[in-house]
């Protein structure tokens, strides 16, 4: 018996000699300078929750990784977020310094800090109790644009990263581009395949509405603007006889909004540049072949020269100024593909392997980004660890940063700011006037140079100056109820400024409606209630239906050129003034003063408030109002 | 019809001729009879030692020791089958056998193949282990003569045997059994069987069940990782049963079965994440009529006929979806006629023989406008040929596969015809150790289901049957020491699956389309240990399994999945089972073990699954009263609460318990 059993392992010795799958190693870049790396998009497989973002890395040369309790991984997103993505992430847009997912069978946007690859907002996507299914992306004057595969194209406000409107399309959108003030939608009807939807929504991008439906051939999918003209892919519907689609290209007409032409071109998924497009198509594996997009004709039915093989391209893209061509690789769809970089002339440049399963989206990306390894829950930041009051002036970004919820009180509210300062959110403090008041969690100590600095979301061209002052515990009761010191800015320095200058906002009449102000010198305005934010503008826990502020009223510094508002930034000493940096966005405690101007000579400070110091309004971006992110104490005790 | 008939029929009649000649020997002969004991009374074995493959029975001892609540639960006990499993009540479960696929095992219930021509694969969650008196599945050739043509010519038979009621000396019996557990689960079974005049013996049996199936789970994300529960993981089922057992006359026997299921439930989905809501319903109604005639002569020879008609309707909904009807309902009808013929005979005292011909004939309609609606007929024949000496079994057999397929729209795929031989082999070399050494080889196909030839754009009709080809060796031993029964035994295989039926991307990616691309190789190695005390007052017994199998994708040298392990199987897995029965009370204790393996083609660190076991045990006794027994049993299933997905977002229910009652009259 024993002597039998020896066998066994005999047996087991034998069918381990089997070779062991052997895994796909991760090829290096060969020099690319023309960005600082690409962002790819791999949607994985469907019901895997298996969808990966990428990041190539053009300064190493390789794609970033890190290594898993099973193995190394690319996915740069679950990396630094600690979860992954989730299911079938369909389409990414870098807008801004911000990355858009469309996650399909998750239904969420995932909105993700470009240079750090952290997720700062998730927006769930749902109506009615079902997955709306966000399918495609486009970007047009500060909003990011999602159809849905529900029949729908929700709006999202990229500053206060939620969702404010939605407008019905036709059915199943499966594609959507931004030109000229307009999107255009195609509507697949791809959910009923044998009467799919045959037309093109386009929506006015001021009203947000529909405002036309353009036929088509039947199943429009990937559409395309090359600024003048839209690209509309319509792939008719399925031949059981030859088992394939029947695929053409229209053009459409933007002036007209009518199919000016159509090619008998199987096109599946092209990228535009300079009059031309690259394409790969239905029936013809994985050849890539260059269209004139003026005459309609391909003038290169295979642009790849080298002989190198694509075996199944899954996304194309087009640099526009070296006219390199990228194009992602999914191989079989269950292995992890590869992104593949051509010459202008076809030749093959350089390969990147193992890249993520079924690569959709490439984005070229020119802003430096560092990841950092997930290591818990988001950490607390900057030194803030009290808000005492929260008093914004009417404004479009008021009971949204942070967002007020029916039966929210006043506490709730600086409760909510709290959180916001403390875990990188942001608030907003409405128009002239309006301000918070916050302790620091130490002592700011007056040492040589800047002390403290407030972070905003001030760009060039875009300032929304608040005047901030600064306050000592002189009593040690832990309630900013001690005196307060202005800190002097360039203005009131040189005499710009005005003190004391009272506002009075009244509530109005209904939720969209303006909200008007008087001041101290019988000017009058008001508040306007734009197309961008729907919300209700006048803080909705406030139980008085007016109220006054009184602040220092900085210079106006809206100018208006050639069509474009400018908001200049004045020299120093303001927040939400200058773009965030060390320099720009420090205060020196020394620039406190009294009543009188003289210098207040504090030694340390434990409070601080910010006050939106600006009357400004334009028919572009609304109302002017001070944002602020992230208050930090520059001289911690050691 | 455009069914080919002449080929059918053609086997058919070949199958009656052949015994033609024998039949002069029927009822003149008296004295062979052990030779069909032979046949029959290795089933009373779990293991079979006179089997040429891997051969394993569950009965109600195994049942009861592993608490399985389903056909597939007990199944996870049997070495060298992978199950494939959902979780929960309502979740599919699949079982394949030797890196084979789902779709090449065939499952009987009551000796009659069950057909899917849809989706090609049994769901054997759907079959309540209470139903079956016995589980048995043979992982290659089987020696028994008897085997029907449908079956004979499959790479791995899972029979569910319900069993004939025993009514020595009494005139009927019933019991009724109700079992409450968690996540609300309830089911209530009665049965009765009595005897209808002196030849026959009607058996009636009932089943109902009922769950929330409601379980807690974890969605493993990270450090968005979740507490959740399943949700539209309801279940109902109703199982009506009848079976007339009659003994016409000396050398006739007439078994007649009617079976009626129907349910309801949900369809818990893949936790994706983010968005979990699951709303999808399924509707079933299998019913069938199955009847078989055996006429046995003297000689051992035996004629038996068998038909049924079988009718399975299934509707699908998904009542949101984003079209223009707002959701998706799907109804599908597939009816099934069978016709099976089956001789066997002995030549002399060693050699025996048979042949039979089974004829299916199958059609799935449904609601769908581009839905095919195929007609499928298939005719198996088969013939074979048996030595059995007391130390040697050798048997070989032909068998013989031919199909015709129309369809309403569009055109339907080619006809098949195939032939394909199975061989084996069982020699006792030490008879005073119990010790055999046996070897097989067999060569089976799969045909194409409805779904792989006509499903909407990807479904192709040029596929061809899958082939596997099977060869095993291995040795048995059982003997018995001191009232202790043991048996040990280790099969090795290699398997091969060839022009295996696979999804593939199309000429672009929007199309995708079936195509006989995969070769998949296995070798394999089946081990299992029984030891099971006969006599005394406490009876302990134990099983253990393990089952190494390493599956390589053989397609292409030069693809990225060449050599990579077969999804879902794992190199390694094991099973444990002992229970101990006392006159006070029983107990069982049970245990799963599976090895880490991979959930796609491609082996990367992204698609492994960890490694998972489960653990349970129940207490169980019976006691007599002056009109009834009853028998109590507290299970505990999954007891360490291990928390694991056996298919990947489909989470397994953790730690549950169940109390069961049986009142026996």
């Amino acid at each position: 018996m024993k002597r039998v059993l020896k066998i066994v392992p005999l047996i087991l010795a034998v069918l381990s000699c089997d070779p062991e799958p052997v895994l796909l190693e991760p090829s290096q870049v060969i020099a690319d300078a023309d960005h600082t790396g690409i962002f790819v998009l791999s949607e994985g497989l469907f019901n895997q929750n298996n969808s990966t973002l990428s990041w190539i890395d053009f300064n190493t040369g390789l794609p970033d990784s890190w290594n898993t309790s099973t193995g190394n991984s690319y996915d740069v997103f679950e990396k630094v977020n600690g979860r992954r993505i989730g299911d079938t992430a369909n389409d990414m847009l870098l807008y801004g310094s911000k990355l858009y997912l469309a996650v399909s069978e998750s239904s969420i946007i995932e909105i993700i800090d470009a240079a750090t690859c952290r997720s700062i907002r998730q927006i769930p996507m749902n109506r009615d109790g079902k997955a709306s299914q966000p399918r495609r992306l486009a970007a047009a004057g500060g909003y990011v644009y999602v159809c849905c595969f529900d029949g729908t194209v929700t709006r999202i406000d990229t500053l206060s990263m939620s969702a404010d409107a939605t407008v019905q399309v036709g059915r199943n959108p499966d594609g959507i581009c931004s030109i000229q003030g307009k999107l255009y939608v195609s509507n697949s009807g791809g959910l009923d395949p044998d009467n799919p939807d045959s037309t093109v929504s386009v929506i006015d991008l001021n009203s947000f509405t529909e405002i036309k439906r353009i036929p088509v051939r039947a199943n429009p999918g990937n559409i395309y603007s090359d600024g003048t003209d839209v690209y509309v892919v319509s792939r008719g519907i399925f031949d059981y006889g030859t088992m394939n689609y029947d695929s053409r290209l229209h053009r459409i007409d933007t002036e007209t909004d009518i199919v000016a032409d159509t090619y008998d071109i199987p096109i599946l998924s092209m990228d535009l540049t300079g009059g031309k497009a690259w394409f790969y198509g239905y029936g013809a594996g994985g050849t890539i072949q260059v269209l004139d997009l003026a005459t309609g004709q391909v003038i290169d039915s295979d642009f790849i020269t080298d002989g190198t093989r694509i075996e199944c391209p899954y996304s194309i893209k087009v640099e526009h100024t070296t006219r390199k061509v990228y194009i992602c690789d999914a191989a079989d769809y269950v292995t992890p593909g590869s992104l593949l970089c051509f010459s202008p002339d076809g030749h093959l440049l350089y390969r990147v392997q193992g890249i993520g399963i079924n690569p959709n989206t490439i984005s070229f990306c020119d802003i430096s980004v560092r990841t950092t390894q997930y290591s818990g829950p988001p950490q607390k930041m900057g030194d803030i660890n009290r808000v005492f009051e929260y008093m914004p002036a009417p404004g479009q970004f008021v009971n949204q940063l942070p967002k007020y919820e029916q039966g929210d009180d006043a506490a709730a509210m600086t409760a909510k700011c709290l959180d916001a300062l403390q875990y990188g959110g942001m608030v907003t403090l409405g128009g002239f006037g309006g301000y918070i008041t916050a302790g620091f969690n130490a002592p700011v100590r007056n040492l040589e140079g800047n002390d403290f600095r407030i972070d905003g979301n001030a760009y060039t061209g875009n300032a929304e100056p608040g005047v901030v002052w600064v306050s000592a515990d002189v009593n040690q009761n832990g309630q900013p109820d001690d005196v307060w010191y202005e800190i002097c800015g360039s203005e009131r320095k040189e005499g710009r400024a005005t003190t004391d200058y009272a506002i009075t906002y009244t509530k109005p009449a209904t939720p969209d409606g303006d909200s008007p102000w008087t001041a101290s010198d019988s000017r009058t305005g008001s508040i306007i209630h734009n197309i961008y934010h729907s919300q209700p503008y006048y803080p909705q826990w406030y139980s008085n239906d007016e109220i006054t502020f009184t602040a220092t009223l900085l210079p106006d510094n809206v100018t208006y050129e050639n069509g474009i508002y400018k908001m200049a930034s004045f020299s120093y000493g303001y927040a939400d003034n200058l773009p965030n940096d060390p320099l720009n966005s420090a205060f020196d405690i020394d620039w406190a003063v009294n009543d009188d101007g003289t210098p207040a000579g504090l030694e340390s400070i434990d409070f601080i408030k910010i006050q939106t110091g600006v009357i400004g309004c334009n028919s572009l971006t609304g109302e002017q109002s001070t944002e602020i992110t992230l208050i930090t104490n520059l001289n911690p005790k050691e | 019809m455009a069914f080919d008939l002449k080929i059918a029929c053609l086997t058919v009649i070949c199958t009656l001729c052949l015994p033609v000649e024998a039949q002069g020997q029927i009822f003149s002969d008296t004295t062979r009879t052990e030779a069909i004991q032979e046949v029959t009374v290795t089933s009373d074995r779990t293991i079979n030692p006179n089997s040429v493959t891997t051969s394993k029975k569950a009965d109600a001892a195994l049942m009861q020791a592993t608490g399985s609540l389903q056909v597939s639960d007990v199944i996870k006990y049997f070495s060298g089958a992978t199950v494939k499993d959902y979780g929960g009540i309502g979740g599919l479960k699949t079982v394949s056998v030797r890196g084979l696929g789902a779709s090449h095992t065939a499952v009987a219930y009551d000796g009659v193949i069950i057909t899917d021509n849809q989706t090609g694969q049994i769901d054997l969650g759907k079959f309540s282990s209470s139903q079956a008196e016995s589980v048995r599945m043979v992982s290659g050739p089987d020696n028994d003569l008897l085997q029907p043509a449908a079956l004979a010519a499959q790479a791995a038979v899972i029979s569910i045997n319900t069993g004939r009621p025993q009514l020595e000396g009494i005139k009927s019996k019933s019991s009724a059994q109700l079992k409450y557990g968690s996540f609300n689960t309830l089911s209530a079974q009665a049965e009765s069987a009595f005897k209808a005049g002196k030849r026959n013996t009607v058996s009636l049996q009932g089943e109902w069940l009922k769950t929330n199936g409601n379980y807690p789970y974890t969605q493993d994300n990270g450090s968005s990782s979740k507490e959740m529960r399943r949700d539209n993981s309801d279940v109902q089922r109703l199982r009506l049963e009848g079976a007339l057992f009659s003994d016409i006359g000396r050398y006739y026997t007439l078994d007649t079965r009617a079976y009626w299921f129907q349910s309801e439930q949900g369809l818990p989905a893949n936790i994706l994440y983010n968005e979990n809501a699951a709303r999808e319903r399924l509707w079933n109604r299998n019913g069938f009529v199955q009847s078989t005639l055996s006429i046995r002569a003297n000689a051992g020879s035996i004629l038996r006929f068998g038909l049924k008609y079988s009718l399975t309707d299934t509707r699908y909904l998904d009542p949101k979806v984003s079209n223009t009807q707002g959701k998706t309902d799907n109804r599908y009808i597939e009816q099934e006629g069978y016709f099976s013929l089956l001789f066997y005979s002995h030549i002399n005292d060693y050699l025996s023989f048979s042949c039979g011909s089974d004829v299916r004939l199958s059609t799935l309609d449904g609601n769908g406008a581009q839905q095919a609606r195929p007609f499928r007929g298939i005719a198996n024949s088969t013939m074979a040929l048996k030595y059995a000496s007391e130390r040697l079994t050798l048997t070989a057999r032909v068998n013989y596969l031919t199909t015709s397929e129309t369809t309403k729209i569009r055109q339907a795929a080619e006809d098949f015809e195939r032939y394909s031989p199975t061989a084996g082999l069982n020699w006792l070399v030490w008879p005073a150790a119990g010790l055999h050494l046996r070897a097989s080889y067999s060569k089976t196909y799969r045909l194409p289901t409805f779904n792989d030839l006509y499903f909407e754009q990807i479904g192709r009709r040029d596929l061809r049957p899958e082939q596997a080809s099977v060869t095993s060796a291995g040795m048995v031993i059982e003997n018995e020491v001191s009232g202790i029964r043991y048996s040990v035994y280790a099969d090795a295989y290699n398997s091969d699956v060839k022009d295996r039926i696979m999804a593939v991307p199309g000429k672009n990616t929007a199309v995708w389309m079936m195509k006989n691309i995969g070769l998949v190789t296995t070798h394999g190695l089946e081990t299992g240990l029984e030891l099971q005390t006969l006599q005394g007052l406490v009876r302990p017994a134990l099983q253990i399994t393990y089952t190494y199998q390493r599956s390589m994708d053989k397609t292409d040298s030069q693809s990225t999945t060449w050599n990579h392990q077969l999804p879902y199987t794992p190199r390694h897995s094991a099973s444990a089972v002992t229970w101990v029965e006392t006159p006070y009370v029983n107990a069982s204790c049970n245990l799963i073990y599976s090895g880490e393996y991979f959930c796609n083609a491609y082996n990367g660190p992204e698609y492994h699954m960890p490694p998972y076991y489960e653990l349970g045990c129940s207490l169980w006794r019976e006691f007599a009263f002056k009109s009834f027994d009853l028998s109590l049993k507290a299970e505990c299933i999954n007891l360490t609460d291990s928390r694991y997905e056996l298919v990947r977002n489909y989470p397994m229910p953790g730690r549950q318990f169940r109390l069961s009652a049986t009142f026996e009259l």
